[in-house]
């Protein structure tokens, strides 16, 4: 699977950088290294959403607060 | 006209316990090539000194810049400047670097320790021509300047520094222009270099100047252009435009901004690849586009250059974090401030509806400023700036 977060300008100030961080532990905790692939992308043009992570093809709207939840229910049960 | 260029830094401390320093360093610019510079050290310290030095210094640019030939400006000054009733001296020493189209440097020394030239990082012993203006005896040079001449203009209390400390007679002048030559050839600016300098001063005076101690360091090198794209045009099918100006000139090119980068990409015909290490700042990472140099987040990152510009021009306390970390803000201060000499500014106008909230410190007047302020404190850095807007 692979998870890109928006780090452009909007999101930054949302705390993408707090969300990325949390994210590398979690699929650090989960031995999830070799089937999750994080990158990083500039602006997906919904910045009112930030911060703004696409799973897949999947868009998400993510927020320090909720990368767990988002974790549990969007990536784990895809493994 | 050469494709040589000076940079000029300076850096002071004052004697323990005084407000003032009774250093003072004046730069004139006569025209777009040639620059008068001026570092003048009035006896004693504290008040009396601070102004004798101001004078001495202003007033010897001021005349220079106004074309007026040398003799005449030091014999005025020389003439104007009063002996001291205490001590039986003249109250103000100077020391005056004029550079000529780039070319020439005039080099006019009175009563200041010897002004040191680096050439090839080697010590070079120019000719020095003694004159007699008013009784006062004054030391004129004239060098044809090459890439990578190094000149370093001190007030005393450089070569005084650890007397009694560290060294038994102070810092040498050999030891100082052995330190210099040891960091110039690391690449460092005219004002990094003199700040170490007189950091090292400082130390040496076990952070207790017994003197007001001052460098000044002009650097001779090449022309460096760069060009900066920040933001999208204002109206989008002027973008192939705003890119093909962009991408045409010389010199290196940043791309600061996320859609700006995909618009670049984009008309390259390649990938934005952004990473995702923070390198422990506070910035967003940088990314990568095929063909540029540098890619970073835009207001953010600028921001920061922002900050540390304002310091570098101030106390300079912050080169230490610019001039190491490997941040998109870090990057981008390397590039502007040490390698780059004439920058453009190709600035797109474009409101992003996300950032026209109250709540996010990016609205469009924010980004405009930002511009202005970089420019600002580029010029005073001595870079020539262009900017267009699209």
């Amino acid at each position: 699977m692979k998870i890109t977060v928006c780090i452009g300008s909007s999101c930054h100030i949302k705390g993408s950088k707090q969300v990325v961080e949390q994210l590398q532990d979690l699929i650090r905790e989960n031995n999830l290294g070799d089937k999750v692939e994080l990158s990083g992308v500039f602006c997906m043009g919904k910045c009112q959403q930030g911060v703004c992570v696409k799973a897949d093809d999947e868009f998400h709207s993510l927020s320090p607060e909720n990368v767990k939840d988002f974790f549990a229910s969007s990536v784990l049960t895809k493994m | 006209m050469n494709n040589l260029c000076a940079d000029i830094g300076w850096k002071s401390i004052n004697h323990e316990g005084e407000l003032l320093c009774g250093d003072h360093v004046e730069i004139v610019d006569r025209g777009e090539n040639s620059q008068v510079i001026v570092l003048a050290d009035g006896l004693g310290s504290g008040v009396k000194a601070s102004i004798l030095s101001t004078l001495t210094s202003k007033i010897i640019s001021t005349m220079m810049a106004e074309g007026m030939k040398l003799e005449e400006c030091v014999s005025t000054i020389a003439a104007t400047l009063p002996i001291c009733s205490v001590r039986g001296v003249a109250y103000s020493t100077f020391t005056i670097i004029h550079i000529i189209e780039n070319s020439t440097v005039e080099i006019i020394q009175y009563d200041n320790p010897k002004v040191i030239f680096l050439r090839n990082y080697e010590t070079y012993e120019y000719p020095m021509t003694e004159l007699t203006i008013d009784n006062k005896k004054i030391f004129k040079s004239v060098i044809n300047l090459q890439e990578d001449d190094i000149m370093i203009a001190m007030s005393d209390g450089c070569p005084h520094a650890g007397i009694g400390l560290a060294f038994n007679f102070g810092w040498k002048e050999e030891d100082i222009a052995e330190f210099v030559r040891g960091l110039a050839a690391a690449g460092y600016t005219a004002k990094t270099l003199a700040t170490m300098l007189v950091d090292q001063c400082d130390k040496e005076y076990g952070y207790r100047p017994g003197d007001d101690a001052t460098a000044c360091i002009v650097k001779v090198r090449k022309r460096e252009p760069m060009n900066i794209l920040f933001g999208p045009p204002r109206n989008r099918d002027d973008a192939d435009r705003m890119m093909s100006l962009f991408f045409s000139k010389n010199g290196k090119h940043i791309i600061c901004g996320g859609t700006t980068s995909s618009i670049a990409a984009k008309y390259l015909g390649k990938t934005v690849k952004a990473s995702l290490d923070f390198q422990g700042s506070d910035v967003p990472p940088i990314a990568e586009i095929e063909g540029v140099d540098l890619v970073t987040e835009g207001v953010i990152t600028i921001s920061k250059v922002i900050e540390y510009a304002k310091d570098a021009l101030d106390k300079n306390e912050l080169y230490e974090k610019w001039s190491f970390q490997r941040d998109g803000a870090s990057l981008i201060c390397r590039m502007l401030f040490e390698e780059a000499t004439d920058i453009s500014f190709y600035v797109g106008r474009a409101v992003n509806p996300a950032h026209q909230n109250p709540d996010l410190p990016i609205s469009y007047s924010i980004k405009m400023n930002l511009v202005e302020e970089l420019s600002e404190c580029l010029q005073k850095m001595g870079k020539k700036i262009k900017v267009s807007y699209f």
